[in-house]
């Protein structure tokens, strides 16, 4: 069985013809330069982005899996958030359970994960960029999603909150969750299970990192040559 | 504010209804007191009797029923635009209901058929709201949502220039048109109740959309990969926001910032959920209404249009200032 499907996915201008399968269980990052064509894979599998081809979602074809129940299937991130009303924190984690008639169930462990409990009554238009991002990721959490599309979650966290976040998002994974991340750290992607690489709108490799970041591509992709300083390596204490 | 208020919301926000519509009944020429009002309202004061069911009581569900119509219109437009300055009376939509109206009034439709007027009104909001659709997408800044409504309410107020002055009209329907573009309760009859009574049926459709329009006002990709239909929802919100502006203006004409003032006055005091928003609008909105009428009445017969006016205008400015 495979958590994510993608059959011949193009989108005009955008991808083209774009094939891959993944298990059940990984942590997927998901890399190309800007413009490559991230955000909008994310979207079409999550199924909010029409496109040519096919999306499943463990084996079962998208469009045959009403709005409600995809809610409980798969959750994704946007890059960046943009709240116009003054919800507090919490509702908002809250919404992650509205496929579950809003039973709250895990918003508590939800907002601890992401640092939040503290923020739990501010106003989610008061808050920082990171702040946001965090406030969705633990939406995401609690819809308890086998399926989580991360678009580029790291990019506005410090670096505890985003070392929390790979952390979170590993736990997932050995709970059999699949989550699929984009990001521009190429050191972090080294650390993940598998990475797919984009190119101009193309698929350009899919496979565990050590194999797939080779010097080559690295430099006909992103046009970086890969460094051997040892530089400075971060981990939470 | 305390959190025991907040729990009694929906009990007080009836309570002042319950006020403010005891106040509509009882203030006049004729002053009624709560005794008169009950004995006139069961036929046994003939005088009291009278005023109220033919005057005082038509207009006061007249005030009730836009009340509600334009506060639940404006609280979902809000959701729809993700804009907190959206409103069928900025954005035009009202104003495509009224030029329906007038025209309506003008080629002398309305004399034959009392449906004719919010018919009308109903097609000239729908075409409006077409319109703003063209030029603001969901999600737009506040400046292009501002500029379109400008653009389209100089347009339709245009079109209602040209039927007064092209038209070769009577005293009567010129007086009728004029009515339609200061928006009033005056005269209020039966008949305008009945006109507006479906508003009560879309009032109910209304409610429980309040919890998909939560994720919608936080994002249209968001709500949809949370699960709610957004295609099917945002359909629903603008079909009900044009017919609820429709309804409104067809029978108190063109009555502005209604849409504007009540939601935003409810989210500072109860937080943006649209969950308890959207009764809480259904209950505020005519209290709002009825109360701007009494006070254009106290002060010797201001129609509704221009009090709203005088109060949404400042608090317009004010809040474009807090936003910027």
């Amino acid at each position: 069985m495979n958590a994510l499907t993608l059959d011949a996915i193009s989108v005009p201008d955008r991808l083209h013809d774009i094939s891959l399968a993944l298990p059940p269980g990984v942590l997927v990052g998901l890399i190309g330069p800007n413009g490559s064509g991230k955000s909008t894979l994310l979207q079409v599998a999550g199924g909010l982005l029409a496109s040519s081809g096919r999306v499943a979602w463990n084996d079962r074809p998208l469009n045959s899996i009403p709005f409600l129940e995809r809610g409980r299937l798969a959750a994704w991130i946007p890059q960046e958030a943009h709240f116009e009303f003054g919800f507090s924190v919490r509702s908002v984690v809250a919404q992650g359970r509205y496929a579950y008639q809003d039973d709250e169930y895990g918003v508590d462990a939800a907002l601890a994960a992401l640092d939040l409990a503290p923020l739990a009554d501010r106003p989610v238009n008061r808050l920082s960029g990171g702040e946001r991002q965090r406030v969705l990721l633990a939406r995401a959490l609690v819809t308890g999603a086998p399926l989580q599309l991360w678009d580029e979650p790291l990019a506005p966290l410090d670096p505890r909150h985003a070392l929390e976040v790979l952390r979170n998002a590993r736990r997932l994974t050995r709970d059999g969750h699949t989550v699929v991340l984009s990001l521009h750290d190429l050191r972090a992607a080294h650390s993940l299970d598998t990475v797919i690489v984009l190119d101009h709108g193309r698929l350009r490799a899919v496979g565990k990192p050590a194999e797939v970041l080779t010097p080559d591509l690295l430099l006909s992709v992103f046009g970086v040559r890969v460094g051997r300083e040892p530089g400075f390596t971060f981990e939470l204490p | 504010m305390p959190a025991c208020l907040q729990r009694s919301a929906f009990p007080l926000a009836l309570l002042a209804l319950g006020l403010a519509a005891l106040g509509s009944l009882a203030y006049g020429d004729l002053a009624l007191s709560p005794a008169r009002i009950w004995a006139g309202l069961l036929h046994r004061d003939d005088i009291a009797a009278t005023v109220l069911w033919h005057i005082r009581l038509p207009r006061l569900c007249v005030a009730a029923l836009i009340g509600a119509g334009l506060s639940a219109g404006g609280l979902m437009m809000q959701a729809y635009f993700r804009n907190s300055l959206a409103s069928p009376g900025l954005l035009g939509v009202s104003a495509g209901g009224a030029a329906g109206a007038v025209i309506a009034i003008g080629a002398g439709w309305a004399t034959a058929s009392i449906i004719a007027v919010p018919l009308s009104a109903i097609v000239g909001a729908f075409l409006a709201t077409a319109a703003v659709l063209i030029f603001a997408r969901r999600g737009a800044s506040t400046e292009r949502l501002l500029l379109a409504g400008i653009a389209l309410n100089a347009l339709l107020g245009a079109v209602v220039s040209y039927v007064l002055s092209n038209f070769t009209l009577s005293y009567e329907r010129n007086a009728q048109i004029i009515f339609w573009m200061l928006g009033g309760l005056e005269d209020r009859s039966w008949e305008h109740v009945l006109t507006a009574a479906p508003i009560v049926v879309l009032a109910a459709l209304i409610v429980p959309l309040g919890r998909p329009m939560d994720l919608l006002s936080l994002g249209e990709r968001e709500a949809q990969s949370l699960g709610v239909d957004v295609r099917r929802l945002r359909r629903s919100l603008l079909a009900l926001t044009t017919l609820l502006a429709a309804l409104a203006t067809a029978v108190a004409g063109t009555v502005g910032f209604v849409g504007l003032i009540v939601p935003h006055i409810l989210r500072l005091m109860f937080g943006a959920e649209h969950r308890r928003l959207v009764p809480l609008a259904l209950v505020c909105g005519p209290t709002f209404v009825i109360v701007c009428d009494l006070i254009g009445r106290f002060a010797g017969g201001l129609r509704l249009g221009i009090v709203t006016s005088f109060i949404g205008g400042p608090f317009f400015l004010w809040l474009l200032r807090r936003k910027s």
